[in-house]
């Protein structure tokens, strides 16, 4: 146990990058790829230590660590900030997720990736830093810190080894992130504030925040700092008026970037909003949670029927992601166990199923160099085996039973219809009886549009005789049937299992709705 | 013997530079003119020993020198040590950059010993004449020094510009000053503090309060006295812009805070007046750099844009505020020579400083690249650079001054934001662009100083980001050290 330092964990990416990017290391491309999907995997192995060690039953956090400067004073004593760190249920498994997929897209990297490989390398090393800093942070100001830092690393990724509008889309992905965190930085200064008005403690320790709250917050602040938590969190899940960056940036950015986008740093944003707007602020999160599910709801229909409207693959994946984490803001809204659990169970599967359909995406891009759907198809009978693994993910990603992805719907949108957070509102003296349970409803209409897009995707791509001048295309690689094969056997796996993962999350979730 | 004592005490650093100052002068015309490099190492040695013997004095006391018009306490130690450091820096920028000064290299160094000596008195002024004559002293230096390349037409320019509005801002505060005079007939700060501490606010005071900020806004580079800025950055010798955007800098705000905590007490319409100004600084720099292609006239509008976010420290009248803005300039200090360095660097090699001639930079030079681009996300407030640490601080401290300062943090975050868009087009241009090519690639090889320089830079830049709680504490003891003072003088 002692062994298990989570400081290790999240630091073993940043030397892993320091030693590609460093002078002593070779320029060798094929001697960079091996180290860095070694270091990788002894990363993911390192990480499921963590899982194996973890108590599920026990309430808050573990494997707790706080690190402070030689004298025993804290790491920025003035700022009342503290280097700790800390897993519950919720973050440990994204960070089994992150380890995970970042392990897959080294390895999805031989292809896509023709130039600059030490740079490469260690900005994904670096990005893994910052995620797995994020979710395992137990201080608001470390928080911020790593959910910044994550910035650089994306940017330089999308820039420069994307392809199209790729130092637009880059651009737009940090400056809308940049944006938004600047709210969650007003907000989390105001509650500190406040916090301090109250009890003349000036701290940013998470656990002050969340679990032994002595006071509630007036409601105008309360609302103020909600929406600036909401607005950070809203651009990086992305809430459909925020959401803009998000095609962009996964249409121009290299296959294993947009899975790493699609399957970690969405989850970020889902992150944030448990760990911020619900367990500090459940309170107001029950006064705004019929904006939560509406919000919810225009996410799910809206980025469904765009995404049928689709012609090029990437965007019709990217958008079916805008889709999906629609459901995770509508399990969040229900506010009862059954929603939480069902956000947190859609936050892993869309990870996994998106940065399968990606890399499926990534794999027909790099024998056509097209993505354009109507100049695809047949590609089946050249190509078996990737036929049949697109066609899991897909089935997945459409949430068919025993696959991963109908575990996770099915609990949100059971949560969701079984709550009873509203039931009508009144607008202007006027009752209007729109409950949860017709909003879900609705929502659920967004499910069929999920199956048309991607049958239907799938269908064109696939399906029927092939093209002439595709007649070369070649069936799948080694390396990207390690990768297929890995992402479907966890789709499989926790589809027809899906209490072997809730048993790690659950607990921690029925602890967070008893603040309520 | 008294004056012998108050050497000893209090003026011991200023005194070193004198002879200094003397010893360079003398040098410049007892060296032939190719042993005139020498009198580098002779101004070298005696900022070095400047610093030295800063640490001689003892300053937890308050000690006065020139019958109370001059006072050593910590305050003024820190300050001081900023503006040496920042002068030494200058000194290593210079060594590569004499060969554009033609035949008279030598009185640069004269000329920029001086300006450090302003600047220093201005930190422990504590008369009006004293401070009207530190900063004068440190004006009319820079003033020459930013026309020292005077065959370069953009030089002269710059010269001639700041020399008019500088004459028009001192006036300015001098008017200020003669009505302060004309309400306490006195000119020790610390005489009219304690006469004005029952003084009733009224336009009189408030008036003065505007003619004096004048003239400090304007050493501050603050709106609306700011447009000097982009010319003279541009014009002037790469040292000298970057000497006036960190050392001038420096001392303006340290005069300005000595103002604010004793003279001008703790009343709202102060503190609106310097928030609005703050506000409109910061606003107005990062808009106008954003269409900047001169990468000198970007940090022109860059460091007008931080003399906002600085301002921010004062106008909320809290002590954790002065404790931020000098955490603040310790870190501009290093993140923004980084900056000028890289540029120097960059100009010495290929001439040139539009933004896209740095294109394919990354490529070609990747460890230079990476310090650059390190201090530019640390103006730009990036987490684990020193910037982050700084501006998080300062905007902590506006967060707790009270909620009905929250529009003006808003209005900062956002300007954020905007300053993160212009920085990253130079990023974007380092790292994205294909390699230019650069004529006379030897000087990244031998330009020794200016990479000692950056590397200082960086890791300062590194190391006060993550280990900041030393340099914050030692921030906040002048705060209280001020406090006791101003409670001493009511």
């Amino acid at each position: 146990m002692q062994y298990l330092s989570l400081t290790l964990l999240i630091f073993l990416p940043l030397i892993g990058a320091l030693i590609i990017w460093g002078p002593w290391f070779a320029h060798n491309e094929v001697k960079i790829r091996r180290f860095a999907k070694g270091f990788g995997g002894v990363i993911f192995i390192y990480s499921l230590f963590f899982l194996a060690f973890f108590n599920p039953a026990k309430e808050g956090f573990q494997f707790e660590q706080t690190l402070t400067l030689p004298g025993g004073k804290p790491w920025l004593e003035p700022l009342g900030s503290n280097f700790a760190l800390g897993v519950d249920g919720i973050s440990l498994l994204l960070i089994v997720l992150t380890t995970f997929l970042v392990l897959l897209a080294l390895i999805a990297s031989k292809y896509s990736i023709t130039k600059r490989h030490k740079f490469y390398y260690s900005m994904i090393f670096l990005l893994q830093t910052a995620i797995l800093g994020v979710f395992a942070a137990k201080d608001l100001f470390l928080f911020i810190i790593f959910w910044e830092i994550e910035l650089i690393p994306m940017y330089f990724l999308i820039s420069v080894w994307g392809s199209g509008r790729k130092e637009y889309s880059a651009m737009k992905f940090i400056l809308y992130t940049f944006a938004g965190s600047i709210f969650m930085l007003a907000a989390i200064l105001a509650i500190v504030y406040y916090n301090y008005l109250q009890t003349g403690i000036f701290t940013f320790d998470l656990t002050t925040y969340t679990y032994m709250k002595a006071f509630a917050y007036p409601t105008l602040l309360g609302i103020l700092a909600f929406l600036g938590f909401f607005i950070a969190f809203a651009v990086k899940l992305p809430v459909v008026p925020f959401h803009t960056w998000l095609p962009d940036a996964h249409v121009d950015a290299p296959t294993p970037v947009s899975m790493l986008l699609a399957g970690i740093l969405l989850k970020m944003g889902g992150y944030g909003l448990i760990r911020m707007n619900l367990q500090i602020m459940p309170e107001i999160m029950q006064i705004l949670a019929p904006l939560v599910i509406i919000l919810g709801v225009i996410n799910i229909l809206y980025a469904a029927i765009v995404a049928t409207a689709q012609q090029d693959l990437k965007k019709l994946v990217a958008y079916s992601s805008v889709s999906h984490m629609g459901i995770v803001l509508l399990g969040l809204g229900a506010m009862n166990v059954a929603g939480v659990s069902g956000a947190v169970f859609q936050m892993v599967a869309h990870g996994v199923i998106s940065a399968g359909l990606f890399m499926i995406v990534g794999v027909i891009y790099l024998r056509t160099h097209t993505r354009q759907i109507p100049e695809l198809g047949g590609l089946g009978q050249n190509s078996p085996k990737i036929m049949y693994f697109a066609m899991i993910i897909a089935l997945g990603s459409l949430g068919l039973p025993l696959l991963i992805g109908f575990a996770a719907e099915t609990l949100a949108f059971y949560g969701a219809f079984t709550s009873n957070v509203f039931s009508g509102f009144s607008l202007f003296d006027v009752y209007i009886p729109v409950s949860i349970q017709i909003l879900t409803a609705i929502a659920i209409i967004g499910v069929i549009f999920t199956a048309v897009y991607i049958l239907w995707m799938f269908q064109r791509v696939f399906w029927g005789n092939i093209f002439h001048k595709w007649r070369k295309f070649h069936d799948a690689s080694p390396h990207e049937m390690v990768v297929l094969i890995s992402l479907i056997l966890v789709i499989v796996v926790f589809g027809l299992n899906p209490t072997g993962m809730t048993d790690i999350f659950g607990p921690t979730v029925s602890s967070l709705m008893k603040l309520i | 013997m008294e004056l012998i004592t108050q050497i000893k005490d209090v003026l011991l650093p200023e005194s070193v530079m004198v002879l200094f100052i003397l010893l360079t002068a003398i040098l410049s015309f007892l060296l032939g003119s190719q042993k005139q490099n020498f009198i580098f190492y002779v101004s070298l040695t005696g900022v070095a020993l400047a610093l030295v013997s800063l640490s001689f004095a003892d300053y937890t006391v308050e000690k006065q020198a020139l019958w109370g018009s001059y006072v050593s306490d910590y305050f003024t130690f820190v300050f001081r040590i900023i503006i040496l450091v920042g002068t030494a820096f200058t000194l290593f920028l210079t060594k590569d950059y004499v060969e554009n000064f033609g035949r008279s290299k030598a009185e640069f160094y004269f000329l920029l010993l001086t300006a450090s000596l302003g600047g220093m008195l201005l930190c422990g002024a504590n008369d009006l004449v004293m401070v009207f004559i530190a900063l004068e002293t440190l004006s009319i230096a820079s003033f020459a020094l930013c026309g020292y390349t005077k065959l370069d037409k953009l030089s002269n320019e710059a010269a001639l510009k700041y020399l008019t509005f500088g004459a028009a801002a001192s006036a300015a505060m001098l008017y200020g000053f003669s009505f302060i005079y004309g309400i306490t007939a006195q000119t020790n700060l610390g005489a009219i503090a304690g006469l004005l501490s029952t003084y009733e606010i009224n336009s009189v005071l408030i008036i003065a309060f505007l003619l004096i900020l004048a003239g400090f806004g304007f050493k501050i580079s603050a709106a609306p006295f700011q447009a000097w800025a982009p010319d003279v950055y541009e014009g002037a010798p790469i040292p000298v812009a970057a000497y006036l955007s960190v050392v001038s800098k420096t001392a303006g705000f340290a005069v300005l805070i000595r103002f604010m905590t004793l003279i001008f007490p703790e009343a709202a319409i102060f503190s609106v007046i310097l928030a609005t100004i703050a506000v409109i600084t910061m606003t107005a720099g990062n808009l106008m750099a954003m269409g900047q292609q001169n990468i000198r006239r970007l940090m022109a509008y860059s460091s007008i844009a931080h003399a906002g976010y600085i301002l921010l420290g004062l106008a909320i009248l809290t002590g954790e505020g002065i404790t931020a803005m000098t955490f603040y300039l310790i870190t501009y200090l290093f993140m923004n020579f980084g900056v000028w360095a890289a540029i120097e660097l960059f100009a010495l090699a290929t001439g040139k400083d539009n933004i896209d001639d740095y294109s394919g930079l990354g490529i070609k030079y990747r460890y230079f690249s990476f310090g650059f681009v390190l201090c530019l996300l640390s103006l730009a407030g990036i987490p684990i650079t020193a910037g982050f640490f700084s501006k998080f601080y300062l905007f902590k401290a506006v967060a707790l001054a009270g909620f009905w300062y929250m529009p003006v943090l808003i209005i900062a975050l956002i300007n954020t934001v905007v300053a993160l868009f212009y920085y990253m087009r130079i990023i974007k241009v380092i790292y994205l662009k294909p390699p230019a090519e650069i004529r006379h690639e030897h000087v990244f090889k031998i330009a020794f100083p200016v990479k000692a320089v950056m590397a200082v830079c960086v890791i300062g830049v590194i190391t006060l980001g993550i280990f900041a709680t030393p340099v914050i504490e030692e921030s906040r003891v002048i705060t209280v050290k001020q406090d006791q003072k101003v409670a001493v003088s009511r």
